[in-house]
């Protein structure tokens, strides 16, 4: 699982792999992002996250020999860093007031709510990065009998905290949004925080945990989430 | 020392302003959008003309109809578009330094040539820091944009500022030229010679549907490309749909996507673009990466 390097722009420089998105994937991902931030924060402004790229902006344009340097550095052999064990347990309300689409979603799939629900949040889901809207979560593991087509015609206005599937993903808005999937739930929780460095909880590597709660506790549930597990 | 502070006045809000910087580096792995000065350029030179500091807050107008108030004695800059600007109903030309009095009043009227003006005042507009930036984003800072009734700090030292003498001359033909300068993306190898050649060689319109996000093109490309896993997009990435939609990604576009990324602006060129109104043509010139 070795990266390739691309160079878009004078100070743009990408490390990608071919191999569909998985924990391994993910693993080899986060281990070059932390040996590049180790040995080249002089010369880096910021390193961003794709399922397959690795992007890194420099401060200034590439010379020839940091091209070198990069080709060396990514011929010679990761040491991979474990992923995290940590967990976050994520509290969500299924029921149809705040899933608006979660009946429509059961029924097209000749299933119960209750099994739609029991699938989704028996398992838990990889962090794999952040993008689309401050605090979105792009997360893997969807079981594959949720895998529900985006909506043709996007909603104008999906409330902050909804739990929804897309396509092959589910994810959570973090506050409120237009947007094509389908909402199941909604959390109390808050995914992010700008008046806080690291605005968010949970870090790529993490996992997720959906754990339904009814509409009372909603209304009583704090905004931060608990860590249901942490090894690390 | 410059220490006490007055007040810009929104007296008529416009759509299209915005307090802007350099933007936020290092919070896309939030999911933060860069954000800051469309035309980083004409932002620079807003401060440099007042001798600012390269991060202090300035005015982004892309519409006409602001008018505003100052309540001290501030100097302002523009730069950027060539727009109809009256001091307490005079037309000011082409100043590009201006002192400014307790009670004057600014109206920003009809832009002219070009999309994007800077309106910078000594010392930096005083707005909150958030993420290290001033720029408005929804969700980030308190607003998204200029509001009605903003009353917007800066510094002040009380004393009026002497009337530029130096003439400097304006210039607006660096944002002439239709010609835009890309280096390929990293899906440009997946298109095919024809898919390129009409790429490269095609005039494309700037869609009227164009913001801080995004500036849409017109034209379509019809084209043959996979949707691909989700990628770091910045601002400057141009993105070509399965559908032939070809999406040019400017400050405020969100910091990941799934279309095929085929090209990506200099630094230069996404400075132009910002310049360019609804309905202006633009051509594609591939550039390649110089190595020192």
């Amino acid at each position: 699982m070795k990266p390739k390097i691309l160079q878009i722009a004078p100070n743009k420089i990408e490390l990608y792999w071919k191999e569909k998105p998985s924990d391994v994937l993910l693993q080899h991902l986060i281990s070059w992002e932390n040996l590049l931030l180790s040995t080249s924060s002089d010369k880096l402004l910021e390193i961003r996250k794709g399922y397959q790229t690795l992007s890194c902006l420099m401060k200034d344009p590439l010379s020839k020999s940091d091209l070198l340097g990069f080709q060396n550095l990514i011929s010679a052999p990761i040491k991979l860093e474990a992923l995290s064990t940590k967990v976050w347990e994520i509290p969500v309300c299924y029921e149809i007031k705040f899933g608006t689409d979660l009946a429509f979603l059961a029924k097209t799939k000749g299933m119960d709510i209750e099994q739609v629900v029991e699938i989704h949040s028996n398992k838990t889901y990889r962090i794999h990065f952040y993008g689309f809207l401050p605090g979105f979560m792009y997360l893997n593991g969807l079981d594959p009998r949720l895998h529900f087509d985006r909506k043709e015609i996007p909603d104008r206005k999906i409330l902050s905290g909804s739990v929804a599937i897309g396509g092959a993903q589910t994810g959570i808005y973090p506050s409120e949004s237009p947007g094509g999937w389908h909402i199941i739930g909604r959390s109390p929780i808050r995914f992010f925080n700008p008046n806080f460095e690291i605005p968010v909880f949970g870090k790529a590597g993490e996992q997720i945990k959906f754990k339904p709660i009814n509409r009372s506790e909603f209304e009583d549930f704090s905004q931060q989430p608990s860590l249901l597990f942490n090894n690390d | 020392m410059i220490k006490d502070i007055g007040y810009l006045e929104v007296l008529k809000n416009t759509i299209g302003a915005s307090i802007q910087d350099q933007g936020r580096i290092g919070y896309a792995n939030w999911g933060v959008p860069v954000s800051g000065a469309l035309d980083h350029r004409s932002f620079s030179l807003a401060n440099q003309l007042l001798g600012n500091k390269e991060s202090d807050a300035v005015l982004e107008l892309t519409q006409p109809g602001l008018i505003c108030s100052f309540d001290e004695y501030a100097l302002v800059s523009f730069a950027g578009a060539k727009v109809d600007i009256l001091l307490n109903s005079e037309r000011i030309g082409d100043h590009q330094t201006l002192p400014i009095s307790p009670g004057d009043i600014l109206q920003i009227g009809k832009f002219i040539l070009g999309k994007s003006l800077y309106l910078g005042v000594k010392g930096g507009f005083q707005t909150k820091v958030v993420m290290k930036s001033r720029s408005q984003f929804q969700g980030i800072t308190p607003s998204p944009s200029l509001q009605k009734s903003d009353r917007v700090p800066f510094f002040t030292s009380h004393k009026s500022y002497p009337k530029s003498t130096a003439s400097v001359k304006s210039t607006y033909h660096w944002f002439e030229p239709s010609e835009i300068e890309v280096y390929a993306g990293p899906d440009f190898e997946k298109l095919s010679n024809f898919e390129r050649e009409k790429l490269l060689s095609n005039p494309f319109t700037l869609s009227s549907a164009s913001n801080r996000m995004a500036i849409q093109l017109d034209e379509t490309v019809t084209n043959s490309l996979p949707d691909l896993f989700t990628a770091p997009v910045l601002p400057g990435t141009i993105q070509l749909t399965s559908g032939g939609k070809l999406l040019i990604l400017m400050k405020d576009a969100q910091v990941t996507g799934g279309y095929p990324r085929i090209f990506q602006l200099t630094t230069e060129a996404l400075s132009i673009l910002a310049q360019k109104q609804p309905g202006e043509k633009i051509r594609f010139r591939l550039a390649t990466i110089a190595h020192y």
